[in-house]
């Protein structure tokens, strides 16, 4: 039975190295890919256009403006006259924010009660840079008076001392937060694309009755099937994630051993479902419109784009069904927080349940489907 | 086959026809092409439909003072903030971090309460999990607001002379609500609407796969009326499925469309016409669906979600990416897409975009010509 499951998977090798071009788009494009995406957003969100219109005029009213201009995420580009300037600004994309200073701010920072409220107007089509730009411009205007206060000598004592420690990514860097989910990403969209046509295409193409004839179970193409998509998986992640670790610094806090064994069980979960769209669709065509339709489902479910605790309750219970969802949180807790079995174990289990039940009804239907 | 023959208008509407009904005869292709846009979007919207951003705290009151309490209720009074667990030690702080079960733990030392009675800064201490850059930013600032806006509540004994605060007063343009739906919807549609992209690169492998490619070559047809009646066909399908899209986009979820549905339409085409022009130079190349798939998957999809602008803006900081962003037809797509939707403006403001995603088409159109009679000849 080894021997037979090993002339499929022979076979497979066979065919993979004479596609060419899948090889290379299975090799080297995915390096590329965490290249460029690494660069891209290995920034966060920075330097966003502001567009500041200062009717007050005065010294303090400048200062404001130097000190939007000094948080990270804010870059003062534009000063506006009037009302019209702002609108085109926001309208043309050119600015993100536009803050408005009111004649007789500076007064209204001596004297009590003579509020003169700055206005902030951000553009909302873009959510999330939208709440970035916002929360770095009240934080500016939060520590303003404080800090105008201690260089001029005067002391407001604070009655809470607040002091922050943060932990796992201490400089809030982008990138290391990122990467490792984009190596997940990466992963998972080769191993899937591999393991999801091995059957169909045979099937399209007149070679599964060929197949049929030959001594071979059909629990054992499966595994032939199988086998060549996980270990296409598992040099992906060993050749991405040197590049990540040896390139981009991706910190490494936990156990390398750990996370390469879950690996493998993400890839094993995922060459799982991609065989058994592959077992049910007749036609490529078929197995394809699965795969797009399930990629966009996991990714989206996959915590990536919203925080999984920030889904609707329904959406988080389907969520769980999601291997790559399971394996975000493994890779970013593994390399960032350092977390070992102990924490991961709820993660560890989904992902070897949901292998396990997939890898039975896929085995269970290529065996009953052509006998 | 002569290479000079003239072109002729006829043929490219008959391969259109032809695969305008190879299209509709097959209902998982006419699916994949019309339907299954507003279908994902449908799925994938339903995500951003609720807005709850919760910071959950692990709380070790050491002080268990009037004052401590008060300090705990007003830290969670705005809804933002959840006193989720209450702890007796650090270890237990360390596992629910490390766990993600607690987003940050605050410690409030044996003293606290007595300290602010005496008129001196009260120490506290927060421990957040940074992990993920953006929410440990913001757990750092909602944190520090809530705990200044309780130096005012309770009045300072301490305080000398100071300035004012700064007020602020905030609006949102175009989403006043921020909702993050109203902001997802136009962007995804250019995520979806590469669906029609994909079932193109699928139709021009399969040609090769079952050998019908041979039998067209046999016929008058040349390659560029080969090529433009494909794309005519899927272009035009293509915005039925935008047309589909755009219905769940404004009558299920109820995004606002402020703008033109003509202008909508037209860069719609250009876009479809940018995915399908590179599309056709990489089917050239590829002889098989499956690497079809891996493509369009490895380039459109997967990198949209980073690269296009639809969650982090497009990094002007470096030059490298910035260059790949706007090399990704949906970049430019998704700023249409809200600027139509949201903004309500003109093709006056959109001029970039659309001269970015004509050029990318012709030109990919050129070169799929060009690479293209390389192959029969």
């Amino acid at each position: 039975m080894i021997l037979r499951i090993a002339t499929i998977v022979v076979k497979e090798l066979v065919q993979f190295r004479r596609d060419r071009i899948l090889l290379l788009f299975i090799m080297l494009v995915p390096v590329l890919q965490l290249v460029l995406m690494a660069q891209a957003v290995s920034r966060g969100i920075d330097d966003q256009g502001v567009v500041v219109m200062d009717l007050d005029g005065t010294r303090w009213s400048r200062q404001l403006a130097v000190s939007l201009d000094n948080a990270q995420e804010l870059e003062v580009r534009y000063y506006a006259e009037g009302n019209d300037e702002v609108r085109r600004l926001l309208d043309e994309g050119r600015a993100r924010l536009a803050v408005v200073i009111p004649a007789g701010f500076a007064r209204s920072l001596i004297e009590p009660g003579s509020s003169q409220p700055i206005q902030l107007i951000v553009d909302g089509t873009n959510v999330v840079a939208a709440a970035a730009t916002l929360g770095a411009a009240r934080g500016v205007a939060g520590r303003f008076s404080a800090d105008l206060a201690t260089g001029y000598g005067l002391v407001t004592p604070e009655l809470v001392d607040f002091r922050t420690n943060v932990r796992f990514n201490p400089t809030l860097d982008f990138r290391d937060y990122t990467i490792p989910a984009e190596l997940g990403f990466i992963i998972y969209q080769v191993t899937l694309a591999i393991a999801s046509l091995g059957l169909a295409r045979e099937r399209e193409l007149g070679t599964l009755e060929q197949l049929m004839v030959t001594p071979i179970r059909r629990l054992e193409l499966a595994l032939g099937k199988g086998l060549p998509a996980i270990g296409v998986g598992c040099v992906n992640f060993a050749v991405t994630w040197a590049v990540g670790r040896l390139i981009f610094g991706v910190p490494m806090n936990g156990s390398l051993l750990l996370l390469s064994a879950l690996t493998l069980l993400f890839v094993t979960a995922v060459v799982g479902w991609g065989l058994f769209i592959s077992a049910v669709s007749q036609t490529q065509q078929q197995a394809i419109l699965f795969v797009f339709i399930q990629a966009m489902v996991d990714i989206t479910l996959s915590g990536f784009l919203v925080p999984v605790k920030n889904m609707p309750a329904l959406l988080q219970f389907i969520s769980r069904f999601v291997p790559l969802r399971h394996y975000l949180e493994i890779i970013r807790s593994v390399t960032l927080k350092g977390a070992g079995l102990d924490a991961l174990w709820p993660e560890a289990a989904s992902l070897a349940l949901i292998s396990l039940v997939i890898w039975l009804v896929t085995l269970n239907r290529v065996a009953r489907h052509t006998d | 086959m002569l290479p000079a023959r003239r072109f002729s208008l006829r043929r490219l509407l008959a391969i259109g026809r032809k695969e305008l009904l190879h299209i509709v005869r097959d209902p998982r292709n006419l699916f994949l092409v019309t339907i299954s846009p507003a279908f994902l979007l449908f799925l994938l919207a339903y995500i951003f439909s609720f807005e709850v951003t919760r910071l959950d705290l692990a709380v070790m009151d050491l002080d268990r003072s009037s004052l401590s309490r008060r300090y705990l209720e007003s830290l969670s009074s705005s809804g933002d903030v959840a006193l989720a667990y209450s702890i007796d030690s650090y270890e237990e702080a360390e596992r629910l971090l490390v766990e993600g079960s607690a987003d940050a733990a605050l410690v409030i030392p044996p003293g606290f309460g007595e300290a602010i009675n005496r008129g001196r800064p009260a120490p506290v201490q927060a421990v957040i999990d940074g992990a993920d850059p953006l929410a440990g930013r913001e757990a750092v600032n909602s944190l520090a607001a809530q705990s200044g806006a309780f130096v005012l509540a309770a009045g300072n004994p301490g305080a000398t002379v100071g300035l004012e605060p700064v007020e602020v007063r905030t609006r949102a343009w175009y989403n006043a609500g921020l909702e993050s739906l109203l902001s997802m919807v136009p962007g995804l549609l250019s995520i979806v609407l590469t669906m029609p992209t994909l079932a193109l690169a699928l139709s021009l492998t399969r040609e090769k796969e079952s050998g019908t490619l041979e039998g067209l070559m046999a016929t008058p047809v040349s390659g560029l009326e080969y090529l433009s009646g494909k794309l005519l066909a899927y272009i035009a399908t293509g915005l039925v499925s935008a047309i589909l899209a755009w219905l769940v986009a404004v009558l299920w979820f109820e995004v606002p469309f402020r703008g033109s549905l003509a202008v909508y339409l037209l860069l719609g085409a250009a876009f479809f016409l940018a995915c399908m022009g590179a599309t056709a130079v990489i089917a050239n190349f590829v002889r098989s669906q499956q690497t079809a798939m891996f493509i369009v998957l490895l380039i459109f999809i997967v990198p949209s979600f980073f690269l296009a602008g639809l969650i982090n803006p497009v990094s002007h900081t470096s030059l490298v990416p910035m260059l790949t962003s706007y090399a990704l037809p949906g970049t430019h797509f998704v700023q249409i897409s809200r600027t139509v939707f949201l903004k309500g403006l003109g093709l006056a403001y959109l001029v970039q975009p659309a001269l970015a995603l004509l050029g990318m088409g012709l030109g990919a159109l050129l070169l799929a010509l060009r690479t293209f009679r390389k192959r029969i000849g």
